[in-house]
């Protein structure tokens, strides 16, 4: 049984439509990138797997169960790194992932947030620090911290490295690999076609709402064809 | 914890950690604080005067010398209208209508309530009163600190992460909602000091829980518009102008709209016109001082056929006594019927600009809060008809006293010298028919009673602000 499903999923914002008759599954443990230019239904997608958007046609599913069903249920498996990471400014790191952490009903010791938070390699001394402070790749660290301590089987992370040095990028490839291989699905939404390239087992090409390709890793390679990824997004951007 | 209370203890958090909230929240308390103390003093320093001026005014009048009875009928006497323990919280129409009233014989100084307009049941904007700063600063209070309560989510785009923990909008609008209302609790905290401070000083504390379940109420009503409004507002901006046009229009614009309307709908004759209309029946009376006016001739002649005399000489009482106490009586009945009159159609002003209520919940807690305080315009007419009591009753005292032991001969002729004068004067022990005089307002349940329409009027809002609420929470969306 897919973990995610898009089947045929239509879905119309402000009376446009931003996503064409996509559809795509994931197996538990997988890691999917969805890539394309600005617009082109990436986020989209996300927000429907949540149940945030309605489809006017097809059906989106998480772990078997339409999301129209029970959003809530689909919203429990899943964790959600927004495109912005917006957490609150006026808390500290502590502060902000124990209270969406609450919020999502998931325990957690200090032991734990300072795993989390060593795992995305946010210094000690800004832990305790309001985040008001902090740059846009240290607070993306901490949604990341926080994505991680759900232990949610699904992880749905848009524009993941958005903010990051090369050296974090680098770090949170290899974390996400970690997590898909603990048996965690992700489906990650970026521009980055190197780092997508990197990270996944199957990347999708969405071109104004319209899924256009899809490129797999092949058996016993580390990656996906760069190039042909390339070739395809600038294909598509012309 | 629930969802909802993590949700509410944030925003707390939020406040406490917000300069500009903290700084609101610490200059309200103070208002609040200082406002309740001042209205305290002031209330409590009133109290004690006229409760010393009545004293003065009782031993002033009993210890008059002997004197002719219809001399201390013109002497007068005073009453005071002390204010209620509550009256610390609310002096409504306290300082609009006066408080004191002079009493003398065959006229109604009705000079008091001329004044007592429905203008009056606004309860005066001169003084800031406990009251008022709950009426009106606290609800500015609450918007300034509560209108971005759901927006801002929106606007920082935290909402979307909010919503993806799995919390529903209806657990996101109570958490917010409980936050708020909780703020709100706690600013009840000086008033419920003052309803305790009024109950030690006899207040009931049937009617100290109404002004306190009053005010929560009408808190409750202000924080559900806000959340409401923070819910489906695009932006903080909108929010803020919405909640601040809804303020100034439920606080200053239909109170006055609910005021002009009374005055131009049920008008109320001024002072001189009344007293204009009521002379022609007062001069139909007769003038109790000339015992040989023809209005009186027929009282002459039943009371000489009762006495089987011929002449008012022989009678067993005094005729001039008989006749003032009987023009007093009559003269009594047409100034109480102008009088209810009156009141009728000041009470029927004050009803209809208090139907406002339904329009505004300022209204409607201004309303209750002077009933249950026992500061109402009902209670200064209680006042009005206490006092009428007392001095009809202590005029007519007198009179019997005219009659019954001041000799007809001995008054008629007392012009005559200085020891005719003398014999018409009579023991200042006489002066006692003056009861002593003690204004209480009514009795706690029937202030509930008339601060039930009030309350309905803020329970009806807050149903339905909280039904479109409930609906409003299920839609909440990034």
């Amino acid at each position: 049984m897919p973990v995610l499903n898009a089947k045929a999923l239509t879905v119309e914002r402000s009376g446009q439509q931003v996503l064409k008759d996509v559809s795509f599954s994931m197996q538990q443990g997988q890691v999917h990138a969805l890539l394309g230019g600005n617009g082109a239904g990436k986020s989209t997608t996300l927000l429907t797997f949540l149940g945030f958007l309605t489809p006017v046609s097809g059906s989106a599913h998480v772990q078997g169960r339409a999301v129209s069903e029970n959003v809530s249920a689909a919203r429990q498996a899943i964790a959600y790194l927004p495109e912005a990471a917006t957490l609150y400014g006026h808390l500290n790191a502590y502060e902000n992932l124990r209270y969406f952490l609450s919020l999502a009903k998931t325990d957690t010791d200090r032991r734990a947030l300072d795993a989390a938070l060593d795992r995305v390699a946010l210094q000690a001394e800004a832990r305790e620090m309001r985040m008001q402070t902090y740059s846009k790749g240290m607070r993306q660290k901490v949604a990341i911290a926080m994505a991680i301590l759900r232990e949610t089987p699904i992880l749905l992370l848009d524009e993941p490295t958005a903010g990051l040095d090369p050296a974090a990028i680098d770090d949170f490839n290899r974390l996400v690999r970690d997590l898909a291989e603990a048996g965690r699905t992700v489906l990650l939404v970026t521009h980055d076609v190197y780092g997508a390239c990197h990270v996944a087992d199957r990347i999708h090409l969405l071109h104004k709402g319209e899924l256009v390709g899809s490129f797999d890793r092949p058996s016993g390679m580390d990656r996906i064809d760069t190039e042909a990824v390339h070739a395809a997004f600038a294909a598509h951007a012309a | 914890m629930s969802r909802i209370l993590t949700i509410a203890h944030a925003e707390w958090r939020l406040w406490l950690r917000s300069r500009l909230a903290f700084g609101a929240l610490l200059i309200t308390a103070l208002l609040l604080t200082s406002t309740s103390v001042v209205t305290a003093l002031r209330m409590s320093e009133a109290h004690h005067a006229r409760i010393h001026q009545q004293a003065v005014a009782e031993a002033t009048f009993l210890s008059q010398p002997d004197r002719h009875p219809h001399r201390m009928v013109h002497y007068g006497h005073y009453v005071f209208r002390v204010p209620p323990p509550l009256s610390v919280i609310d002096p409504g129409v306290d300082s609009v209508t006066g408080q004191s009233m002079f009493l003398e014989g065959h006229r109604q100084n009705t000079a008091m309530f001329a004044d007592a307009r429905a203008s009056a049941e606004l309860g005066g904007f001169e003084d800031l009163t406990t009251a008022l700063a709950y009426q009106l600063f606290l609800p500015l209070l609450l918007i300034a600190i509560g209108h971005g309560l759901i927006i801002r989510e929106r606007e920082e785009t935290t909402l979307v992460p909010l919503l993806a923990q799995g919390v529903t909008g209806t657990e996101l609008y109570a958490g917010k909602g409980i936050a708020l209302v909780g703020l709100s609790l706690a600013l009840l905290l000086p008033l419920a000091v003052m309803c305790a401070v009024a109950v030690g000083r006899g207040a009931a504390p049937l009617a100290s829980a109404g002004v306190i379940g009053l005010y929560a109420l009408y808190l409750l009503v202000w924080c559900s518009l806000i959340l409401l409004v923070s819910s489906v507002a695009r932006s903080r901006s909108l929010a803020l102008g919405i909640l601040a046009l809804v303020w100034l229009g439920t606080a200053l614009i239909i109170p006055r709209i609910g005021v002009e309307s009374a005055s131009s709908l049920i008008p109320v004759p001024g002072k001189i016109e009344t007293d204009l209309n009521m002379q022609a029946e007062l001069r139909a009376v007769g003038d109790g001082h000339n015992a040989s006016a023809p209005e009186f001739r027929q009282l002459q002649a039943d009371l000489l056929a009762q006495y089987d005399v011929t002449r008012v000489e022989d009678l067993p009482v005094n005729f001039r006594g008989v006749v003032a106490r009987a023009a007093e009586a009559d003269l009594t009945e047409v100034m109480n019927r102008h009088a209810e009159e009156r009141m009728a159609l000041e009470a029927g002003q004050a009803r209809f600009a208090a139907s406002f209520g339904w329009l505004s919940p300022v209204l409607a807690v201004a309303a209750g809060s002077r009933a249950l305080s026992g500061t109402d315009l009902a209670t200064h007419h209680r006042f009005l008809r206490e006092a009428e009591v007392v001095r009809f009753d202590f005029v007519q005292g007198l009179n019997r006293v005219h009659v019954e032991q001041l000799a007809y001969g001995d008054d008629i002729n007392r012009n005559i010298d200085a020891e005719a004068s003398k014999r018409t004067r009579m023991s200042a022990e006489n002066w006692n028919v003056l009861d002593e005089f003690t204004f209480r307002p009514a009795a706690a349940t029937e202030r509930l009673a008339r601060a039930s329409t009030p309350a309905a009027m803020l329970f009806a809002w807050l149903l339905m602000l909280a039904a479109i609420g409930a609906l409003a929470a299920r839609r909440v969306q990034p």
